[in-house]
Order: C-alpha cells, then sequence, then structure tokens
C-alpha cells in the first residue's frame, strides 16, 4: 500500500513537471499547429544552464528557471528563425534544433566538472547546490512529507504559469498568435508578418520547455545529460490526451485540459513501472500509449455516440456541403 | 484612389506553359468608385486583385494606393490599407476563435497588437449591436466559434470585419459565390449598403452578370488582360444583363469555348 501511495506521489511529481513541458506544447502544438521536436534538445539545455548559473554564479535557484526560460526562449526562436526565414518544414527545424543542442548541452557540461572534461551526470549534492527542493528544512522531513512538499512547490510554479500563459492568450498579441495557427491570411489582412507571430509562440513555448527542464533537474537533484530524450513524445501525449480526455468539457481552459493530461499520463507510466519493475518495456508503453490516445482521440465523437461500435467498423467521411 | 499602371504580368515565364497575362495594362479608380468586374475564367480578374494586395506581383509597371507607389511593398504591409473577402467564407476569419474575438482582432487592425486585454464586456455589446441589423442572428453567437457558423454569417461576418477599420480600398473577389441563391442576394445587398454609407472605393469580382449590372457605378468587362468593356455613369445604369451576355459569349467562342 505505501509503495502505491508512493508511486502515485511520485507520478504526481513527475506529471506537474511535465505539465509546465505540456502547457509550452499545447501553445505550440495545438495552437500554431507545430510539432516541436526541438523539445528533446531545449529541455536539457534548460537543465543544463539552470545548474551552471546555479554552481558558478551562485544564482538563487528561481532565478536559474529565469535563466533557463530565456536561453529556452532564443532555442525557440533559432526553431522559428530557420522555419519562418530559412522556410524549411517545421518537422525539420525541431530536429535540426534537437540534435544541435545534443551538442551544445554536452559542451557546457564542461563548465560543471572541474576537470574541464564532460559528463553525463552532476549530483546537485556532490556540486554542493542547492535546489529549490532540497536544503535542511526539506531534509529533515520523513520521505512521504518531502514529496508533499515538492509537490506543493510543483504546484505552485505550475499555477503561476498557467494563469501567466491564460492571462496571456487574452491579450492582442495572444488573439494573433491564436489566429496565426488558425490562419495565416487572416493575420496577413490584418497588416501583420505571420512568421513573426510563429516565431512569437514557438519562443513563448521553448521558455516553458527550459523552465521544465530547469525545474526536472532540481526536483531529481542532479543534471542527467540525457534526460531530454523522449520529452517531446510525453509532452504531446499529455497535451493530446488532455484535449481529448476533458475537451467535452464547458469553461474548461485548454491550458487545465493538458495539465490534467499531464499528471494522468506520468500516473499511467508510474504505475506501469510498478509491474516492468526494471524498466525494459517503457518506452514501448510509450508507443503504444500514444498509438492509443491517438486511436481514442480520433474516435472520440463517435464513441459519445455509438460507444464501442465506434472501433468496429470505419466511419465513411461525411461529404462536405459547399 | 487605386492606379494600375502600365502592368506587364507573365506566368510560368519560360515554360511551355508561359502565359502573357498583362501586357501594358492601365486601371484608374478613382475615390469612392464602385467597380464591378467580370469575365470568364483566366481574363485576369482575380489577378489584378491579387496585384493590388500583393501577393502577385507584376513584371512591370507600378501600383499606386492613393497616389502612394505600393510595388514593393509586402502584402501584409499594404493589408494595412486594404479590406479584402474572398470567395471561401472560412478565408477571413479564425474557425477556432469566437465570433466577438474574431471582431476584436478586425478592430485592432493597424494599431499595436500589444499585450494590453484584447476583449471586454462592453466591446462584446458593441460589436452585438453592429451584427444584429444583418438579420442572420449572429448577435446570439457571440461566444461561438466562428467554425461552427453558416457559410453565409462567415461571409457577413468577414465583411463586417474588412470594413470596421479605416481602408483606402475594398476588395471583393467572388464573396458570394459560394454561398446559396438567398444568402447571397442578402449579402449583396449588404454589401451594396456597406459600401454605400461608407463611400468606400470598392472593387468586385463577380460571375453574377446581375449583380455587376444591378451594383456599383461603373462595369469592366476583362478578357485577356484588357477591358473590353468599360462603362460609367450614365452608359453603365442603361447597360444590361443581355448586353454583357453577347458580348460575353463572342468572347467565348473567340475563345474556343
Amino acid at each position: 500500500m505505501s509503495l502505491f501511495i508512493n508511486t502515485t506521489l511520485g507520478g504526481l511529481e513527475l506529471g506537474l513537471c511535465y505539465a509546465i513541458l505540456a502547457i509550452g506544447l499545447y501553445i505550440s502544438y495545438t495552437m500554431l499547429d507545430f510539432a516541436d521536436l526541438g523539445v528533446d534538445g531545449i529541455f536539457p539545455l534548460g537543465g543544463v544552464v539552470g545548474t551552471i548559473v546555479m554552481y558558478r554564479l551562485g544564482v538563487h535557484p528561481v532565478l536559474a528557471i529565469f535563466v533557463a526560460a530565456v536561453v529556452g526562449a532564443l532555442s525557440g526562436g533559432l526553431t522559428g528563425f530557420l522555419h519562418v526565414k530559412c522556410k524549411i518544414s517545421g518537422l525539420l527545424c525541431g530536429i535540426i534544433v534537437m540534435t544541435g543542442m545534443l551538442s551544445v548541452t554536452l559542451a557546457l557540461t564542461m563548465l560543471l566538472s572541474d576537470t574541464g572534461f564532460t559528463g553525463v551526470i552532476f549530483n546537485y549534492r556532490a556540486l554542493g547546490i542547492e535546489g529549490l527542493f532540497n536544503g535542511e528544512w526539506i531534509d529533515s522531513l520523513s520521505n512521504r512529507n518531502k514529496m508533499l512538499v515538492i509537490i506543493g512547490i510543483l504546484f505552485v510554479v505550475v499555477l503561476v504559469v498557467k494563469v501567466l500563459v491564460d492571462l496571456f492568450l487574452k491579450t492582442k498579441a495572444g488573439f494573433m498568435i491564436r489566429a496565426t495557427g488558425d490562419n495565416e491570411q487572416m493575420v496577413v489582412s490584418l497588416g501583420k508578418d505571420p512568421g513573426s507571430y510563429k516565431i512569437m509562440g514557438l519562443m513563448i513555448a521553448d521558455a516553458l520547455t527550459g523552465v521544465a527542464g530547469c525545474l526536472y533537474a532540481q526536483m531529481m537533484n542532479q543534471y542527467d545529460n540525457n534526460c531530454g530524450s523522449g520529452k517531446v513524445v510525453i509532452a504531446l501525449v499529455a497535451v493530446i490526451m488532455g484535449v481529448s480526455l476533458f475537451g467535452n468539457i464547458r469553461c474548461m481552459k485548454g491550458t487545465t485540459m493538458v495539465i490534467l493530461g499531464a499528471i494522468v499520463y506520468s500516473l499511467a507510466l508510474n504505475y506501469f513501472t510498478l509491474i516492468d519493475t526494471n524498466g525494459t518495456f517503457l518506452k514501448l508503453f510509450n508507443a503504444v500509449f500514444f498509438a492509443l490516445v491517438l486511436i481514442i482521440g480520433n474516435k472520440r465523437k463517435d464513441f459519445h455516440k455509438i460507444g464501442w461500435k465506434a472501433f468496429k467498423k470505419p466511419k465513411k467521411e461525411s461529404v462536405k456541403n459547399g | 484612389m487605386v492606379e494600375l499602371e502600365r502592368i506587364g504580368k507573365v506566368f510560368n515565364k519560360g515554360t511551355v506553359d508561359e502565359t502573357d497575362l498583362f501586357v501594358d495594362f492601365s486601371l484608374t479608380v478613382r475615390d469612392g468608385e464602385f467597380v464591378s468586374v467580370v469575365g470568364s475564367n483566366g481574363s485576369g480578374k482575380t489577378t489584378m486583385l491579387n496585384l493590388i494586395a500583393g501577393n502577385v506581383s507584376p513584371d512591370r509597371g507600378r501600383i499606386l494606393l492613393n497616389g502612394k507607389d505600393v510595388t514593393a511593398q509586402k502584402e501584409f504591409v499594404r493589408a494595412r490599407k486594404i479590406g479584402r473577402v474572398f470567395q471561401d467564407p472560412s478565408k477571413g476569419s479564425s474557425p477556432h476563435m469566437t465570433v466577438a474575438e474574431n471582431m476584436a482582432l478586425a478592430e485592432n487592425k493597424g494599431k499595436p497588437f500589444n499585450l494590453t486585454y484584447a476583449l471586454n464586456k462592453k466591446r462584446v455589446e458593441y460589436y452585438r449591436e453592429m451584427l444584429r441589423p444583418m438579420g442572420l442572428g449572429i448577435e446570439n453567437k457571440m461566444g461561438v466559434k466562428v467554425g461552427s457558423l453558416s457559410g453565409g454569417q462567415r461571409q457577413v461576418l468577414t465583411l463586417l470585419m474588412a470594413t470596421m477599420t479605416p481602408i483606402d480600398v475594398l476588395l471583393l473577389d467572388e464573396h458570394t459565390a459560394a454561398l446559396d441563391p438567398k444568402t447571397s442576394e442578402q449579402i449583396m445587398q449588404l454589401t451594396g449598403d456597406i459600401v454605400r454609407e461608407k463611400r468606400l472605393t470598392t472593387i468586385m469580382v463577380t460571375h453574377n452578370l446581375r449583380y455587376a449590372v444591378e451594383y456599383g457605378d461603373r462595369l469592366l468587362m476583362m478578357d485577356k488582360g484588357k477591358a473590353v468593356i468599360d462603362k460609367s455613369g450614365e452608359e453603365k445604369a442603361r447597360l444590361k444583363v443581355e448586353d454583357l451576355l453577347k458580348t460575353f459569349n463572342e468572347i467565348s467562342v473567340e475563345c474556343g469555348n
């Protein structure tokens, strides 16, 4: 039982961290219709830069999060620049940035080791860094209470991010980002360049990716240079699942949907580790789960109407009336 | 005022499909003039609108808006002073945003899109009152996503949005062609009212010869990049659909269709 509760709490922790990632992807994927694979490279970038400024400059962990946001925004801007100005397809821009970032983050780890060599895992305790989630006051707590405190802090961070993003989406600039993904011709008609709004949207989305990476490192109490792998899939699943699970609920904001999506997904992942204890099949579970979410998402409308029959025979595309 | 000066435009240059659409084409539309443009497919009507709007640039010649040379300006820069309604009702609005949100965007055209709130209750009421006289029931759908409106409702919304801010010229690109006859009639009347009320310089491309005769104070019939009929004032008022049809048929016979 206590194992179950710990697994649940662990899932909540991760879920809240991924929620920030998911809010970012909600902007780039849902609003701008841009599948930003750069996330896999920018997530660890946020982590390594945050760790470096805490280690080398002794910056406060909260400030480190802001630094990670700025670095993330710049990388998102690079993705956007490649897409808009160099006219490379969105998917490829993400892959280019992600690939490049793998070396950049590795090179940056040289700043974390005193020998000047690159490394993969850097423990905060060994480096003597105090993140948001460690320090004397939190070490004195019991394991269970420690997790609850971490969840509490993460919850506040997610709430702040959510409220800020919601407010932004209500502004004129936010409206333009929504319109850009929806109908570029309309943005042109309004006398604005849709390209600049794409870049702006990607910068905001990847600023959040950087924040999530930095928080993740602080939460894990270590920087792992491989922490980015598979993050874009996690965030996409969270977004798509959140929107298809809760999309029917009126008055629920998109940001809330994807936060819940992220939490449900990481809980599922964590429960799976109870069965698959050495993690062999974790990625396969990821892939199958993603496929299922997409299939159910596609069938959702029919499912509400005709139940399980929706999965039996393919429904013909209804002919649109002119 | 809109001026096209000695425009030359070749499509598919250097290929077997090379077409000289415009060779030395000039047109001046005076302030407040409402021009209807008819012509067969490929006659250059829509290209003419595209040249003015800026999503097609000419090989030769100049385009002037209110006396200012805009030939080199990008489409989105030019759009600040141009209102445009397309044939496809989905082109003018954002389907996942609500009616009120779309109108708020349109109203802000030409001003900076900054970090201030885009919408408040007072504005929503103002937009509602704007929509009420249209009689299409959109005023009760302020919070509904535009994507779920009918084609006619969307087109009315687009027309209102295109004319909300001061513009130099309104371009209508077969804007009633995708609608059923009744809605089409309704929107055409509405267009006439708005253009008259706001004294807009308007260029309307249409395949409906009756609309071309009934509306506007100048009529152009285009063929192969030239204006074969250009009547205004008294002459235009005396023009009948039959006359147009006759010329239209003559042109078509020449082309072999």
